[in-house]
């Protein structure tokens, strides 16, 4: 049977994986991925509070579905499928621009080194903004979450030609706007 | 690495360099610790889950209902944010052959009389401010056992009942076969069409690609319904000398693997009356039921005669931002009415407008 939703679930073989019950998989999963996938829905969302927000409501919403998902990998999988779905839920309802830039800590560094280290990282979020969601999310899942062509079709339930060719045109774009903004 | 090959040379580069301004973009972002306050809901929701509320009342208005009802079942399965499954409910109580001829053999004769019927859950494509998306109807069918195929010759080429929606499949399309070769969403689910008069494969002149996509989604979203899974679905097409053969495409869509469900937030539109059906009657005060994603959970309605309002007011769905049930009673003089159900417009004008769903509504008394 071809299946082009989740390859391998449900069919691998866990046998070293803890069975953990819905507490402990939100605790476990919480522990290794709750900063990641926060970071993630910022590429997203751009704004802090909305991407711990949506991080927050996926966790309730995975643990509420603990019991159809069973395992860790699955758990993870639903984690960020939820990310990406409620960060565009979000941006769909507020229809607005972000509102907050992330914080300048100024730290061991000189003021003008933080100001250029933070004025990269902005450009980079604004451009990310500009982009139309499907490649700003097929970026967000390939380059910051290093996930396959396959993983990310699976997440955002497109086909891999179309992954494809949101990453070319996602990259492209980001290419240019990052070259104007110079 | 070799993932997008198709990117023109120094593809390692540019992905590298990628990584880094994303990884780069975030790195001094460090989300204030949240674990307690999950834990705080997860508690309640383990306790009293909207979601087992929900079902549970739904089980409750199936085992009483004699008539039928659209009855919303939400599922626990499937992965995606979206509404869940509408599962068809057995409706009539007593079967058309039972009552027409109680002089003859009790011996059922399905062949020659029809069978009881079930309320199926049916997608048909409408125009929204957002494009085109799906809304769902449920069809009181004589499915004869086979509520897959009996769905999709409904939602192919019958008219739905609301005056807002529509089929986009080409006139004379039929579902010449369906089945589900699986339990749960570990199968397939088959589907072969035919049309003696327009050629499936090829968009036909008029519709557009966005409605292509939707009208195969529209089969998609009608069949796992039926089925209750999220099943993938692999096409056929019927063609003049040869029955049923694998299709590339379909409407100009590929269809060459077997294709999932796309995602709810992209392909449904984002809110829903369930209850009353279009040109229902009613007897006052009436209830309100559907599903809607609505930005803070807001829902808002009108009953209208006319141009004039009536009434007014809003509710609050279980759930922001994901297909959840809202509903509410309506109170109003008998009339014909024109009840409209919306999110509110969170851009304040400047969007393309707030999802709606409209029935006429005639209160007896």
């Amino acid at each position: 049977m071809v299946q082009t939703t989740a390859p391998g679930f449900g069919r691998r073989i866990m046998s070293t994986a803890p069975r953990w019950d819905a507490d402990a998989a939100v605790d476990g999963l919480y522990a290794a991925h709750y900063r990641r996938l926060v970071r993630l829905s910022v590429l997203l969302v751009r704004d802090v509070e909305t991407a711990e927000e949506v991080v927050q409501d996926s966790f309730v919403a995975m643990h509420g579905r603990w019991r159809t998902l069973r395992d860790p990998d699955k758990g993870l999988a639903y984690l960020r499928q939820t990310v990406v779905n409620r960060s565009r839920s979000v941006l769909r309802h507020r229809g607005v621009q972000a509102r907050h830039v992330p914080p300048v800590v100024p730290d061991q560094h000189g003021a003008d080194e933080d100001a250029v280290v933070s004025e990269r990282r902005r450009q980079v979020l604004d451009a990310l903004r500009e982009l139309p969601g499907r490649q700003r999310e097929v970026l967000a899942l390939r380059y910051y979450l290093d996930l396959s062509e396959a993983e990310i079709a699976d997440a955002l339930g497109i086909s891999r030609g179309a992954v494809k060719s949101h990453a070319s045109r996602g990259a492209a774009a980001l290419r240019h706007l990052l070259e104007d903004a110079r | 690495m070799n993932d997008f090959p198709d990117r023109p040379g120094g593809a390692d580069h540019d992905g590298e360099r990628l990584r880094r301004l994303l990884d780069d973009a975030v790195s001094d972002i460090e989300p204030r610790d949240a674990l307690g306050s999950i834990h705080a809901r997860t508690k309640v929701t383990s306790m009293s889950s909207s979601r087992s509320w929900f079902l549970g009342a739904a089980a409750a208005v199936v085992a009483t209902a004699a008539t039928v009802a659209a009855v919303t079942v939400l599922s626990g399965d499937g992965t995606s944010d979206d509404p869940g499954f509408a599962g068809p409910s057995p409706s009539a109580g007593t079967s058309p052959s039972e009552a027409t001829s109680p002089s003859t053999s009790s011996e059922p004769s399905p062949s020659e009389t029809a069978g009881p019927t079930e309320a199926v859950p049916v997608y048909y494509v409408a125009d929204t401010p957002h494009g085109v998306r799906l809304y769902r109807e449920f069809h009181d069918l004589q499915t004869g056992g086979d509520p897959l195929t009996a769905a999709l010759s409904e939602a192919v080429a019958t008219a739905p009942d609301d005056r807002d929606y529509r089929t986009d499949w080409p006139g004379g399309t039929v579902v010449a076969a369906a089945g589900f070769d699986g339990v749960g969403s570990d199968g397939q689910i088959s589907i072969t069409l035919g049309n003696d008069g327009t050629d499936l494969r090829e968009r036909p002149a008029g519709m557009t690609a966005e409605q292509a996509d939707l009208a195969v989604e529209q089969l998609v979203y009608t069949a796992q319904a039926a089925t209750q899974t999220r099943a993938p679905v692999q096409f056929f097409l019927e063609r003049p000398g040869s029955t049923g053969n694998r299709t590339d495409m379909l409407l100009g869509v590929p269809v060459s693997e077997p294709v999932s469900e796309g995602e709810a937030v992209d392909v449904l539109a984002q809110v829903w009356v369930v209850t009353p059906a279009e040109g229902a009657e009613v007897t006052a005060p009436f209830e309100v039921s559907g599903l809607a994603a609505a930005y803070e959970a807001t829902v808002e309605w009108e009953l209208r005669q006319g141009n004039r309002v009536v009434r007014k007011d809003f509710t609050t769905a279980e759930e922001c931002c994901t297909m959840a049930p809202y509903s509410f009673l309506v109170q109003a003089p008998p009339g014909e009415y024109t009840l409209v159900v919306r999110d509110t417009d969170a851009s304040g004008g400047e969007g393309p407008g707030p999802w709606e769903d409209t029935k006429q509504v005639t209160v007896t008394r």
